[in-house]
C-alpha cells in the first residue's frame, strides 16, 4: 500500500523549476532511496512532503492527506533530520534532542528514555551536556539524525545522513536507520551517495534537474542497463577465435572482446545466472581457466545510463 | 542601568515642582515606572529580530517540519516573546516596586497580568512588522523610527499635562501609555495616572487583541505562503 503518493508536484522558484511534474509512490514499511546530483529537487521534495513548502503545483498524499489541503494531519506522521544540522537556541544535545522530543509529545519518562539512547548509540553520551557549537560536522550531523531516531515517525525523511560522517559513524547510522524501518517506520532516504543508497533502499528513485528519472529496485536498475554487467576471463591458453564466437550465442550475453589471446571481457546481463553455464563452457571446451572476475554495475553506472552524465558532472551543470 | 539611574536623578532635581505634582509627587518614581514599561516594550519587540535569525540559518525550516499546526507554532512565538521579556524585566519591575513602595499587593497583580498581555501584543506587533517587510534593514529603520515616536509620544517619561496639545492627543492612545498608567497605578502613583486605570486596562486588552490576532494571521500567511524563504 503506498504510504505517498505524488501526483504532479510542481514546484517553481520564479522561473527555475525545482521540481517538475513529479510521480511517485512510496510504499508503507520500505526504505525508498531518492537519489541524484546536488541541485536535482530531492530536498525541495522533501520540504514539500513535510509541508514547509508548499508545491505550485500538483500535490502529494501522506498517508491519505492532501498535503496541500490537510497540511496538519500530514505534517503529524512525518519527523525529518534535515541535510544541514538544524541547532537552535538551546546549545547542549541533551538540550536540543529533550526539545524536540516535548514537542513531539513524548512523556517525561519515554523522553529522558530515548534521548538516553540515542545519545549512547550515536557517541555522544559523553558529551550531552557540552554546546553544540563547539561539535564537529559529523558530530552536529550526529545530533540531527538522533532526533529522527528519538521522534520515530511513521515516515521518517533522512536527507544526506552521512555526509562529513566518518566510516564507522556511517556503519552505526545505517544499522539505525535499518532498525528504524524494522520497527514500523517508512524511511525516505536522499543522498548523492550512491553506495549509501544501494545498501539500504528497497528501491531507487533517481532524479534529475527536478525530473524523475527512473524508479525501481537498485538491483532491477541494475539490470536494466543491457549488457551492464562484466566478467573477465584469463585463460591457461589462447582462445581460438570459433569459440568466442560460440560464447557470444549463450543468451545474456551481449558482447564479447578479446584483450589479449587468453583475456577475455564479457559484456552480459545477470551475470550471477549466466556464471555456472560459462565457466561450464570452458570446461567443456577444455581451456583451463587461470581466473575469473564478476562485476556488476553500479547505481553511478545507471545514473550515467540514464543521463550520459555522472553524478560529479551533473553537479557541476 | 546605573546611567539610566543617575540620569533620572538629575532629571529628578532638574523638573520644576509642577511637573514633580503632574508625576504624582515625584518625579523620579515616574521616570522609574516609564523606564521600566519602556525596557518591557523593546524586550517584546525582540522576538523579530529571532524570526528573521530563524529564516538566516534554516531553523525555520526545522520548526516548520515540527509535527504541530501552524497556529500552535505562531501562537507559541508570540507567548514566548512576550513571557521571555517579561521575566527579562521583572527584576527590575521588582526593583522599582520596592523602591516605590508596594501599598496594594492586588492591584500590582492586576497591573502585571495587563503587563503579561501588553507584552505579549508588542511582539505581536512586532511580528507583524517583520514579517510584512521581510528585510531585516528596513525592519531595522522602521523599528527606529517606530521606537523613537511610540516612546516619545508616550506618558513614559513626561506627564501629559506638559506635552503640546497634539502630542497629548495621540499620547492618549498609545499602548505605552496604557501601560506604563496601569503599572503607575499598581504601585500606587495614582496621581500621575492620565485616565482611570481600567481604561488602561481596556486599552491594553484591545492592543493585543488586535495585534496578536494581525500577527498570527500575517506570520501564518507568510509561512504558508513560503515568504519566509
Amino acid at each position: 500500500m503506498a504510504i505517498i503518493q505524488t501526483v504532479d508536484l510542481t514546484k517553481k522558484f520564479g522561473n527555475f523549476t525545482a521540481v517538475d511534474h513529479l510521480n511517485l509512490s512510496i510504499e508503507e514499511g520500505e526504505i525508498f532511496g531518492l537519489l541524484g546530483p546536488n541541485g536535482a529537487g530531492k530536498t525541495t521534495t522533501l520540504l514539500m512532503l513535510v509541508t514547509v513548502i508548499k508545491p505550485t503545483k500538483g500535490t502529494a498524499y501522506v498517508d491519505g492527506y492532501d498535503i496541500t489541503r490537510e497540511p496538519d494531519k500530514a505534517r503529524r506522521l512525518i519527523g525529518m533530520a534535515f541535510q544541514d544540522p538544524k541547532l537552535m537556541w538551546v546549545v547542549t544535545p541533551w538540550d536540543v534532542l529533550n526539545w524536540h522530543a516535548k514537542v513531539c509529545g513524548l512523556s517525561s519518562l519515554e523522553r529522558k528514555k530515548r534521548v538516553k539512547w540515542a545519545l549512547t548509540e550515536l557517541g555522544l553520551w559523553e558529551n550531552r551536556h557540552k554546546s553544540v557549537h563547539t561539535f564537529s560536522g559529523g558530530m552536529r550531523k550526529r545530533v540531527e539524525i538522533a532526533k529522527i531516531l528519538i521522534q520515530r515517525p511513521k515516515i521518517a525523511i533522512v536527507d544526506e545522513p552521512t555526509t562529513q560522517i566518518d566510516i564507522v559513524g556511517k556503519h552505526r547510522i545505517w544499522n539505525m536507520i535499518r532498525t528504524l524501518r524494522d520497527e514500523g517506520s517508512t524511511i525516505i532516504l536522499a543522498t548523492n551517495e550512491l553506495y549509501e543508497a544501494d545498501l539500504l533502499s528497497d528501491r531507487v528513485a533517481i532524479m534529475h534537474k527536478g525530473k524523475l528519472l527512473v524508479c525501481d529496485s537498485p538491483k532491477k536498475l541494475k539490470d536494466s542497463i543491457v549488457g551492464g554487467d562484466l566478467i573477465e576471463v584469463i585463460l591457461e591458453k589462447e582462445a581460438p577465435k570459433t569459440l568466442i564466437e560460440e560464447l557470444e550465442k549463450i543468451d545474456k550475453i551481449v558482447e564479447v572482446l578479446v584483450l589479449k589471446p587468453n583475456h577475455l571481457r564479457i559484456y552480459l546481463n545477470r551475470a550471477e545466472e549466466i556464471l555456472p553455464q560459462i565457466t561450464e563452457f570452458f570446461i567443456k571446451t577444455h581451456l583451463p581457466i587461470q581466473s575469473i572476475r564478476m562485476s556488476e554495475p553500479s547505481l553511478d553506472d545507471v545514473f550515467a545510463h540514464y543521463t550520459g552524465l555522472t553524478i560529479e558532472e551533473a553537479e557541476k551543470r | 542601568m546605573a546611567q539610566i539611574a543617575l540620569f533620572g536623578l538629575i532629571a529628578n532635581r532638574m523638573v520644576k515642582e509642577a511637573v514633580q505634582i503632574e508625576a504624582g509627587g515625584n518625579y523620579f518614581h515616574f521616570y522609574a515606572a516609564g523606564i521600566v514599561i519602556t525596557l518591557l516594550y523593546s524586550m517584546a519587540v525582540f522576538i523579530s529580530y529571532d524570526i528573521y535569525e530563524e529564516a538566516d540559518h534554516g531553523v525555520i525550516e526545522y520548526l516548520l517540519s515540527l509535527p504541530i499546526s501552524r497556529r500552535e507554532l505562531v501562537l507559541g512565538r508570540a507567548i514566548g516573546g512576550g513571557l521571555r521579556s517579561f521575566l527579562y524585566v521583572a527584576p527590575l519591575m521588582l526593583i522599582v516596586l520596592l523602591m516605590i513602595g508596594i501599598t496594594n499587593p492586588f492591584r500590582i497583580l492586576i497591573a502585571f497580568a495587563a503587563l503579561f498581555l501588553f507584552a505579549f501584543g508588542v511582539s505581536g506587533m512586532s511580528i507583524t512588522i517583520a514579517v510584512s517587510i521581510k528585510s531585516h534593514d528596513r525592519f531595522d529603520i522602521l523599528l527606529g523610527a517606530l521606537n523613537a515616536f511610540i516612546v516619545r509620544l508616550s506618558t513614559t517619561m513626561y506627564p501629559v499635562a506638559f506635552m503640546p496639545e497634539q502630542y497629548a492627543t495621540l499620547a492618549q492612545f498609545n499602548p505605552l501609555t496604557f501601560a506604563a498608567d496601569i503599572f503607575r497605578w499598581g504601585a500606587g502613583l495614582e496621581a500621575s495616572l492620565l485616565a482611570n486605570p481600567f481604561l488602561s486596562v481596556l486599552g491594553i486588552l484591545m492592543f493585543f487583541s488586535v495585534f496578536t490576532f494581525l500577527g498570527i494571521i500575517f506570520y501564518e500567511r507568510q509561512l504558508e505562503g513560503g515568504g519566509w524563504r
